[in-house]
């Protein structure tokens, strides 16, 4: 099980902390998340039975990580007024839900499909499905309205 | 939507630290009731002392930061440094630290931005910054230590002076230009 969750570091570090950087907010966050929920799992090895892939067991962990990171990161402010120096706009995230954008980053940082997303959030695939679709939408509507 | 979720966390560029791993999963855990009681103590008893350890011992600049390009700004008492800043290696933005408290790096995308907790500071790519005010709730007004970092950072950072007032009571910062106009206005969401 040391050797498997090694294997599945090494080849998926990038990925795990990217998806950790975006749910914390904070890349640092993120890195630090992700090294505590491999630790976490090593330690807590044994407790995994087999239902479920390991790297979905793994992903629930990092992401709970990352839930943490969050809550205890520093508030901050950022402006929202009219960029003045020609900065693109960025993707409206704060429409979504926290189930949405923990969605959104699974499948685009982490290539996950409906039913890794799925084990790795314990909800159904056709949860995954519906909730990407509306977080889709959403960002859409509100970039048409950027651009209008 | 790909491209502006690459921008929103680019990918990192330095690998995984295995061993790291490993040394933290054999760390022995402390049970939480055990942890609170003995860091109880030992605010009690040794509060001064500990904080000026923290304040030794506490966060360097990020990895990711070029530290061939290092900044700094100096208390204008003691000169002791109180933040440091550099460009991100192999980004488009810059690394900081400030009073060995508090560190991280900052993509070029973000407007603006103040942390809230201690110490509070802050940061704006808008180079027309000259200085700044932050407002507490209750009104006290707050001056802050402006400064610009030119070359690859391009970035203008800002901390208050002086006694920390308590960062949770900050409603808003406002910077402005030479002439006293109003460039960005930061509140509290």
């Amino acid at each position: 099980m040391i050797d498997e969750l090694e294997a599945l570091y090494r080849s998926r570090v990038q990925e795990f902390r990217r998806v950790a950087a975006a749910i914390a907010g904070d890349r640092e966050l993120g890195c630090e998340a992700v090294q505590e929920a491999f630790a976490k799992a090593l330690r807590r090895r044994r407790s995994h039975r087999g239902t479920g892939t390991l790297e979905a067991w793994v992903w629930r962990i990092v992401v709970n990580a990352a839930r943490d990171a969050r809550r205890r990161r520093p508030v901050v402010m950022e402006s929202r007024a009219a960029s003045s120096n020609g900065h693109a706009p960025t993707l409206p995230l704060e429409l979504l839900t926290e189930r949405q954008r923990e969605i959104v980053f699974l499948h685009y940082y982490a290539d996950l499909d409906y039913a890794s997303i799925a084990d790795a959030l314990e909800i159904s695939p056709g949860t995954v499905g519906a909730t990407l679709t509306a977080a889709r939408k959403t960002l859409r509507r509100a970039h048409e309205e950027v651009e209008a | 939507m790909n491209e502006i979720l690459d921008e929103l966390v680019p990918p990192f560029g330095r690998p995984g630290d295995w061993d790291d791993v490993l040394r933290r999963a054999a760390r022995r855990r402390v049970r939480p009731i055990v942890l609170a009681a003995v860091v109880a103590l030992a605010a009690v008893a040794v509060a001064p002392t500990l904080a000026g350890l923290l304040r030794h011992d506490g966060v360097g600049l990020p990895a990711e930061a070029d530290r061939s390009n290092v900044a700094v700004v100096l208390a204008p008492l003691n000169r002791k440094v109180i933040l440091e800043a550099a460009p991100w290696k192999g980004h488009d933005g810059f690394c900081y630290e400030v009073m060995h408290l508090r560190a991280g790096c900052v993509p070029r995308k973000t407007f603006g931005a103040v942390i809230t907790k201690p110490p509070l500071f802050g940061w704006t790519f808008d180079d027309r910054v000259r200085s700044g005010v932050a407002t507490m709730f209750g009104g006290r007004r707050v001056p802050l230590t402006v400064k610009h970092f030119g070359g690859r950072m391009d970035v203008t950072l800002f901390l208050v002076r002086g006694r920390l007032p308590i960062p949770h009571l900050l409603k808003s910062v406002v910077l402005r230009d030479a002439n006293g106009k109003v460039v960005l206005r930061l509140r509290r969401p």
